[in-house]
C-alpha cells in the first residue's frame, strides 16, 4: 500500500517577476518501509519537493495523498496537526529546541500529542537508546557535537510513531564517520520500527545505502 | 500548558541581559510611578486632613436660610439636643456650637473685616483643635470676660500685639451697630494662613451678651474620630433632623473636594502615561527576540507545534517579564514609601507660596493600599496587552519561509 501517492504536482516560484519552475508534473508513490533517497544537481527541486510531501507548502497543481488523506485541502491549524501525528521531520539544521535537554526535545511532540508522562519518558528513553545517546540525554543541544544533535532529531522525528520521516540533507553538516553513523542508525529503526524515511541527499556514501533512488533533473523525476 | 510554561520561562533566560534590562525598566517604571503618586497623594491628603482638623471639621450644620445669607437672626433652633443627639451615637466624635457675625476688627492703625465666631472655650479646642495652634499667648482662661484670640498674621497687619485691646464692631439682630473692646490673650497660626486671617475668636457668651441673643448659635461643627463613619454619622443626623442643612467637609470646602476628585484624575492619567511607555519598551524587546528566532518558531511549527501553543508561548514570556519585575518594584516601592512616609520631603526651599494656602512643605509620601493593587492590575495588563502584536507576528511566520532564511 503506498503511504504517500503525489500525483502531477507543480510548483513554480515567483510566477509574476521571473518564474521559476521548480517541480513540473512529478508523479511519486512511496510504500510502507521504503528506505527512499531523493537525488538529483542542486536546484533540482528535492527541498521543494520535501516540503510539498510535508505539507510545509502548497503545490500550484496536483494533489498530495497521505495515508488516504487528501492533504491539499487543510486550513493552517489543520496541517499543523496533521503534521505533528503523520510526519518526523529531521532538518538540515535548527532542528532542535535549544532550552530543551536531548529527552525534552525528544519529549516535545509527544507532548503536543497530548500523550501522558509515563509513555513520553519510557519512549523518549527507548529512542535515544536506539540512537545511542543514552548517556546524554539530560544534554541541551549546545553541549552536543552536530552529528548527536542529528541524531537526537531522528529519535524525535520518531518519538511521534510517524507515518513516515522525511529528512532534508540530514547528513550535509556531518562529516563521513558521523555520516555513516547517522545511516547505520537509519536503517537500524528502518528495519526494527519498520519506519518509513524520505530523505535527499547529494552525498554518494548515502545514496550507496538507500534502497530506493529517485532523481529529479529540472523539476521531473528521470 | 506546562510545557509551554516551561519553555517560556527558559526562552527568557536564553537573553539574560536583555530580560533583565527589559525586568528593570518594568520595576523602575513601577517604583517611580507609585513613589511620585505618593508625593501626590501625601500633598493632598495633608492639605485635606489639615482643612478637616482645623478649619470645617467633618459636618457642619446650619438654618438653612443662614448659609444663603448670613444674617444675625438665622440661629439655630435646637442646638442643644442636636449637641445631645451627636453625643448619644456610638460613634467617637466631638461637636460644638458657635455664634457667627461678621464685622469689622478695628485697632488704632487699621481696620479690617472678619467673621467673629463666638465660641465654646472648651469644646472648640476638641473639635478646630485651634488650642494646639496658639503661637504667642494662650488660649482662653475660664471667666475672665472680652478676651480674644486672633491670627498672628491678622495681628501684624493691624499692628497689634499680644495683650494689646481691639474692637469689634458689628450688627446685632435689631439691627443696632454694636461695638466691644477686647484684649488680645492668643496669636494662632495654622498652616493656611489666608483662612487664619478671615476670622477672629471669642468666648460665645461675650458675643450673644452684644448681640442680645442670649442662647443663640448659628453653627454646630462636629469631628469624629473616623472618617469612614462621615457618610452614615451625616445621614443618621439629617434623618433626625431633616429641617437643618447638614454639610460634609466637601461641601463646605470645595478646594478639599476639588483637589480630591483632581488628584484622581492626574493619577489616572499618570497611570496611563505610564502603561504606554512600558507597552512601547516591551513590544520592541519582544519582536526583536521574536526575529531572532524566526527558524526556531519555524521548526516548532513544523514539528506541529499549533498557532494557539505558539501565541500563547511568546504571552507568557512577556508576562514572566511582568511579574518577575512586579513584587520588586512593589517592594522597592513601599520601603521608599515608608520611609518617606515617616521621614517626609522639605520641600521649603522651593515653595514660598505654598503655606499660605494650606499645603505644607513638609510633604510625607503616602500611598492608599490600594494602588498597590491596581498599579499591579495595570502591569500585568499592560504586559498582555504588549504581547499580542510580537505573538501575533510569530504566528504569522510561515514555517518554510522561516526556515530558509540565513
Ligand atoms: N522561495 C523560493 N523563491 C524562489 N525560488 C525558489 C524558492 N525556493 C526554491 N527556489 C528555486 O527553486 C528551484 C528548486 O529549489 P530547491 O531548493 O527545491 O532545490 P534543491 O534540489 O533542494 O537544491 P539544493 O540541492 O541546492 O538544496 C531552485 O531553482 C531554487 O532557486
Ligand atoms: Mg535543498
Amino acid at each position: 500500500m503506498e503511504i504517500i501517492k503525489a500525483t502531477g504536482i507543480h510548483k513554480t516560484y515567483n510566477p509574476d517577476k521571473i518564474p521559476v519552475h521548480a517541480l513540473r508534473g512529478v508523479d511519486l508513490g512511496i510504500e510502507k518501509g521504503e528506505f527512499t533517497a531523493i537525488v538529483g544537481p542542486s536546484g533540482s527541486g528535492k527541498t521543494t519537493l520535501l516540503n510539498i510531501i510535508g505539507g510545509l507548502d502548497t503545490p500550484d497543481k496536483g494533489s498530495i495523498i497521505i495515508n488516504n488523506t487528501d492533504i491539499s485541502s487543510f486550513k493552517d491549524n489543520e496541517m499543523i496537526n496533521f503534521r505533528r501525528d503523520n510526519i518526523g521531520f529531521v532538518f538540515q539544521a535548527y532542528n532542535l529546541i535549544p532550552v530543551l535537554t536531548a529527552k525534552e526535545n525528544v519529549e516535545f511532540v509527544m507532548v503536543l500529542q497530548n500523550r501522558n508522562l509515563k509513555e513520553r519518558t519510557e519512549r523518549a528513553e527507548e529512542l535515544l537508546n536506539a540512537v545511542d545517546l543514552g548517556d546524554k540525554m539530560d544534554k541541551r543541544p549546545s553541549e552536543l557535537s552536530g552529528g548527536q544533535q542529528q541524531r537526537v532529531a531522528v529519535a524525535r522525528a520518531l518519538a511521534s510513531n510517524p507515518t513516515f520521516v522525511l529528512a532534508d540533507e540530514p547528513t550535509a553538516n556531518l562529516d563521513s564517520t558521523t555520516t555513516a553513523n547517522l545511516l547505520d542508525m537509519m536503517l537500524e529503526l528502518n528495519q526494527k520500527e519498520k519506519m518509513t524515511f524520505v530523505f535527499s541527499t547529494h552525498d554518494q556514501r548515502v545514496i550507496d545505502r538507500a534502497r530506493r533512488v529517485i532523481t529529479l533533473v529540472d523539476g521531473k523525476i528521470v | 500548558m506546562k510545557m509551554i510554561l516551561s519553555i517560556a520561562w527558559r526562552n527568557i533566560w536564553r537573553n539574560k541581559t536583555r530580560s533583565w534590562v527589559v525586568i528593570g525598566s518594568i520595576l523602575v517604571g513601577i517604583w517611580s510611578i507609585l513613589f511620585m503618586l505618593s508625593f501626590s497623594y501625601g500633598l493632598i491628603t495633608t492639605y485635606v486632613d489639615n482643612t478637616i482638623r482645623y478649619q470645617s471639621s467633618h459636618i457642619q450644620i446650619h438654618n438653612p436660610d443662614w448659609k444663603e445669607d448670613q444674617e444675625v437672626e438665622f440661629t439655630l433652633e435646637n442646638t442643644e439636643s442636636v449637641l445631645q443627639y451627636i453625643n448619644n451615637q456610638s460613634y467617637q466624635s466631638s461637636a460644638t456650637q458657635r455664634t457667627l457675625v461678621n464685622g469689622m476688627v478695628r485697632s488704632s492703625r487699621g481696620a479690617r473685616g472678619a467673621m467673629i465666631k463666638g465660641i465654646h472655650s472648651e469644646k472648640e479646642g476638641q473639635v478646630s483643635h485651634i488650642d494646639q495652634k496658639i503661637v504667642e499667648g494662650k488660649y482662653f482662661t475660664e471667666n475672665k470676660k472680652n478676651e480674644i484670640i486672633i491670627a498672628q498674621k491678622l495681628a501684624e497687619r493691624l499692628k497689634l500685639k499680644i495683650r494689646k485691646k481691639l474692637v469689634l464692631q458689628f450688627q446685632n439682630a435689631q439691627g443696632d451697630i454694636v461695638a466691644g473692646s477686647f484684649r488680645i490673650i492668643g496669636l494662632f497660626s495654622t498652616a493656611n494662613t489666608l483662612y487664619d486671617e478671615s476670622f477672629v475668636m471669642i468666648k460665645q457668651t461675650d458675643l450673644n451678651r452684644l448681640l442680645v441673643l442670649p442662647n443663640a448659635s448659628h453653627e454646630i461643627a462636629v469631628f469624629l474620630d473616623d472618617s469612614k463613619e462621615l457618610a452614615q454619622v451625616k445621614s443618621d443626623i439629617q434623618n433626625q433632623f431633616p429641617h437643618l442643612l447638614i454639610e460634609d467637609y466637601k461641601e463646605i470646602s470645595p478646594d478639599a473636594n476639588l483637589y480630591e476628585s483632581q488628584m484622581e484624575v492626574s493619577h489616572r492619567i499618570f497611570i496611563t502615561i505610564f502603561m504606554l511607555a512600558l507597552i512601547f519598551g516591551i513590544i520592541n524587546t519582544m519582536l526583536m527576540a521574536v526575529l531572532e528566532r524566526n527558524k526556531e518558531l519555524g521548526m516548532l511549527m513544523a514539528l506541529g507545534m499549533n498557532k494557539t501553543r505558539v501565541f500563547f508561548m511568546i504571552v507568557f514570556e512577556t508576562l514572566m517579564l511582568g511579574i518577575i519585575a512586579l513584587p520588586f518594584g512593589l517592594i522597592l516601592s513601599w520601603l521608599s514609601i515608608t520611609y518617606f512616609g515617616k521621614h517626609g520631603v522639605d520641600l521649603s526651599a522651593f515653595s514660598d507660596g505654598m503655606e499660605q494656602f494650606g499645603m505644607s512643605t513638609l510633604i510625607k509620601s503616602y500611598i492608599p493600599t490600594e494602588l498597590y493593587f491596581s498599579l499591579s492590575t495595570a502591569t500585568v495588563f499592560t504586559a498582555l496587552l504588549a504581547s499580542i502584536y510580537p505573538a501575533i507576528k510569530a504566528i504569522n511566520l510561515k514555517p518554510i519561509e522561516a526556515m530558509r532564511k540565513i
